[in-house]
């Protein structure tokens, strides 16, 4: 392309008219050329991005716009949205629904399962995943065979990993209940107590969880250069001080998205505590020991269908409200993870040494 | 070399673009109803019907837990080009989020749902969005007790037409109440319960007695007696002109505090209804009644095995007779076989079909033909005794004499009821004021 225009001159046609149509053509071509190497990146990536519209914003537009409306699942639109005999107020607000959901003892009790569940699911399940990758890490014999066990679980459909564990945790026939009865403890209530519910919809959470974790932190420290450890090793580091020192900060960009990954997939907890539920209604328990947030707003929005309830959009509340509380904790934990990591050390420059180190 | 790379990437935004179609139309291609047509082996088109059903509705073939007549077989035979494909929800309650989806979104529902008589209040709300399927019940016969053909006519349009009915007898443990002193014998037992004068009271003195005397729970779950008891209130938690009367209605309270002095007081199991521990103690002896509409005999029996020996079935009920359940089948408008899904419809609910289900399951007719079949009545229970099942379940249908109102906000506030009774008798998380007082709020929340 280059060479043609250098010499526009060799051709016979005469110069003037032919070198505008010519310049015209170069420069038409010259623009195109731009606006492809400009713009064609974007068209790649796009498919992503139109499908996000799609099938995530526009939903979440949608949702915002249901949420203020007096909106039922079977009959549809029924104008702005009136709070009713909980507030007192048959005026239309927009707000109204969302005031009909801070009026609901129910919905306080699904934030705080949400929030305990998250946590006493994510915390240890991310501590053992740690440990457990580290010692995948380590020279084992056999070393296909145990990574593949660790993920095994995760193979399992989560609800039947669900319906598997709510037999277990049955609170007559349960299997750990019929033990601790033959050792003489006694039936824990699996599904009466609110702390007890927690520990067992925890233990499916990281049931399934723990060993896809595990292979997240194990490819990631697969990827730390060995000659970082070898100069720790020089320096006298012991196995702990390399995992503190060395692994920890370089694990830095995975743990951010792991915990990033669990924080929004915990808060949003639905499969388990539903299959979790005994019987046909009440889900969540009876006294709400384990409703969570996605529950309760899915038995608002698809079971309390009653004609003339604005279930849909009191549903729709809920999903906004668990959106934005999805958003604040994500960001919260961001910027803790970046704290907590970076403080060991100045992980940003070595990570940068080993790039070069290994390239 | 400039082209070509051009056409690259030509070829690239055009594979991205393909790409979202693709997705797209991969989006939209799922839920179709395929009428799959070209076989040219019967006479017609090929058409197949999705049905949806729940619990033990006794249409399709026999399962190990599950009896049935095996009528779909019996119709494809009948209408080579027809096939049925029936979706067996284990409980009502999870058959019906689905189909609310579906009506709620205009696609995706079965062509022929089975609807409780609880969401029968919204299907009828929603009438024109169903079939009205009056001339073909016509053409093949079918005929209803009126109560029945009336809880599924919206303005003169048949929209459901009736499967079975509910009729409620009292199940017992006979092996249970010999160990406890009490009468084995079903007639000795009506009386022990009160004959024809049973009222809750002498049910539950009865109760009283089986306890004091085994140190055990007498019946399964206060949910499931309170289910009995409302079944018998006319208007219980919603008035006739629409207004939700449940948190002030005396007899709704009544019925509550007895319920509940009595689980409190040793009687009640402490089973929620339909969970595997309640299931499970139909074949322990974790309690020694249960009340028992007709339907729920397929439960018992799913639950303890076929060959379980002990339980048998009284004829009786406290306040008098009481109807808990029953069913309807409904086709959406939506459905792409209509036609035929309406004709299939109407002839699984004619009097012949409704027979050979209660002869094959124990979902009682609610058809009056059917009731009169001499088979029917004839038709006796092997797990239960040999209970004449066919004629204590007409006496007890003869027996029911209040068709209770289930408004709009009926299924909502007795589900809520349900939560209540549990907190109370199973969680034993709440006593029966503190339970109550939550109940009134969600019952507050519904406005």
């Amino acid at each position: 392309m280059a060479a043609t225009s250098a010499h526009p001159s060799t051709t016979a046609t005469p110069p003037p008219a032919r070198d505008d149509a010519y310049e015209r053509k170069l420069r038409a071509r010259g623009r195109r050329g731009r606006l492809d190497v400009k713009l064609s990146p974007y068209l790649y990536i796009s498919p992503f991005f139109v499908l996000f519209l799609i099938t995530g914003l526009f939903p979440l537009g949608f949702t915002a716009w249901i949420a203020t409306r007096n909106w039922n699942t079977l009959t549809g639109d029924g104008g702005v949205a009136v709070c009713g005999a909980v507030c007192d107020s048959t005026d239309p607000s927009i707000f109204a629904n969302f005031q009909w959901v801070f009026q609901q003892s129910a919905f306080w009790d699904a934030l705080r399962n949400s929030f305990s569940i998250f946590l006493i699911s994510t915390i240890p399940q991310l501590i053992v995943a740690l440990v457990l990758a580290v010692i995948l890490d380590a020279n084992l014999k056999a070393k296909t065979f145990w990574r593949m066990g660790v993920l095994l679980p995760y193979v399992v459909a989560p609800s039947a990993a669900a319906i598997i564990f709510s037999q277990i945790f049955s609170d007559r026939m349960g299997l750990v209940n019929t033990a601790l009865n033959w050792i003489g403890i006694g039936a824990i209530p699996w599904h009466a107590s609110t702390f007890w519910s927690h520990i067992a919809i925890a233990t499916i959470v990281n049931f399934r969880w723990t060993g896809y974790n595990t292979l997240i932190f194990l490819a990631a420290m697969q990827a730390i250069p060995r000659d970082v450890f070898e100069a720790a090793v020089v320096d006298g580091a012991g196995r702990f001080r390399q995992f503190f020192s060395v692994t920890i900060p370089m694990l830095r960009p995975t743990l951010i998205f792991v915990i990033l990954t669990s924080t929004i997939g915990g808060l949003q907890i639905f499969d388990e505590p539903r299959m979790f539920t005994e019987g046909t209604s009440g889900y969540g328990g009876s006294n709400n020991q384990f409703l969570t947030v996605s529950l309760y707003l899915w038995d608002l929005g698809f079971n309390k269908t009653t004609i003339g309830q604005p279930n849909m959009g009191r549903s729709a509340a809920v999903a906004w409200l668990l959106f934005l509380i999805v958003v604040v904790f994500a960001i919260v934990n961001y910027l803790l993870t970046q704290r907590i990591a970076s403080s060991g050390g100045k992980p940003r420059t070595k990570k940068k040494s080993a790039k070069k180190v290994s390239a | 070399m400039g082209s070509s790379i051009r056409t690259r990437r030509g070829l690239a935004a055009t594979a991205g673009i393909a790409s979202i179609t693709l997705a797209l139309t991969a989006c939209g291609g799922g839920g179709d109803n395929d009428a799959a047509g070209g076989d040219d082996t019967g006479s017609g088109e090929q058409v197949t019907i999705n049905v949806s059903t729940f619990n033990a509705p006794g249409f399709g073939a026999p399962t190990a837990d599950k009896p049935g007549a095996d009528l779909w077989a019996e119709y494809e035979k009948d209408h080579p080009n027809v096939k049925i494909v029936e979706t067996v929800a284990d409980s009502s309650d999870n058959a019906r989020a689905a189909f609310n989806t579906a009506i709620s979104t205009g696609t995706g529902a079965y062509d022929i749902q089975m609807a409780d008589i609880d969401w029968m209040p919204s299907i009828t709300a929603l009438a024109d969005q169903f079939v009205d399927l009056a001339p073909y019940a016509k053409e093949a016969k079918g005929d209803w007790l009126d109560w029945k053909t009336a809880q599924g006519t919206v303005d003169g349009k048949q929209i459901g037409l009736g499967t079975d009915i509910g009729p409620e007898g009292i199940c017992y443990r006979s092996d249970l109440f010999e160990a406890a002193g009490l009468p084995t014998d079903r007639a000795e037992v009506a009386t022990a319960f009160g004959g024809d004068d049973a009222t809750w009271d002498s049910f539950f003195e009865l109760g009283a007695q089986y306890t004091a005397a085994t140190g055990k729970a007498f019946f399964d779950s206060s949910a499931a007696i309170f289910q009995g008891m409302v079944n018998q209130i006319e208007e219980s938690h919603v008035a006739k002109d629409g207004t939700i009367i449940a948190t002030t209605n005396p007899q709704v309270k009544a019925d509550y505090d007895q319920v509940t002095t009595a689980a409190l007081a040793g009687q009640s199991a402490g089973l929620k209804q339909w969970t595997d521990d309640w299931s499970a103690g139909f074949k322990t002896d974790a309690f020694a009644v249960s009340l028992c509409p007709a339907w729920l005999v397929n439960n018992i029996k799913g639950n303890a095995g076929e060959d379980f020996v002990g339980w048998d079935i009284a004829d009786v009920f406290p306040g008098g007779g009481g109807n808990w359940g029953g069913s309807f089948l409904v086709v959406p408008e939506q459905s792409k076989v209509k036609e035929e899904a309406a004709k299939l419809a109407a002839w699984i609910t004619a009097p012949e079909q409704q027979a050979k289900v209660f002869l094959a399951a124990s979902n009682f007719p609610s058809s009056p033909t059917a009731q009169a079949d001499p088979d029917v009545a004839a038709k006796t229970d092997p797990f239960l005794n040999d209970a004449p099942v066919g004629k204590i379940f007409a006496n007890r249908a003869k027996a029911v004499t209040v068709v209770p109102f289930k408004g709009a906000q009926y299924f909502d506030i007795q589900t809520a009821m349900a939560d209540a009774l549990n907190r109370v008798d199973v969680d034993k998380s709440q006593t029966p004021e503190q339970s109550w007082d939550q109940w009134v709020n969600d019952v507050k929340a519904l406005s």
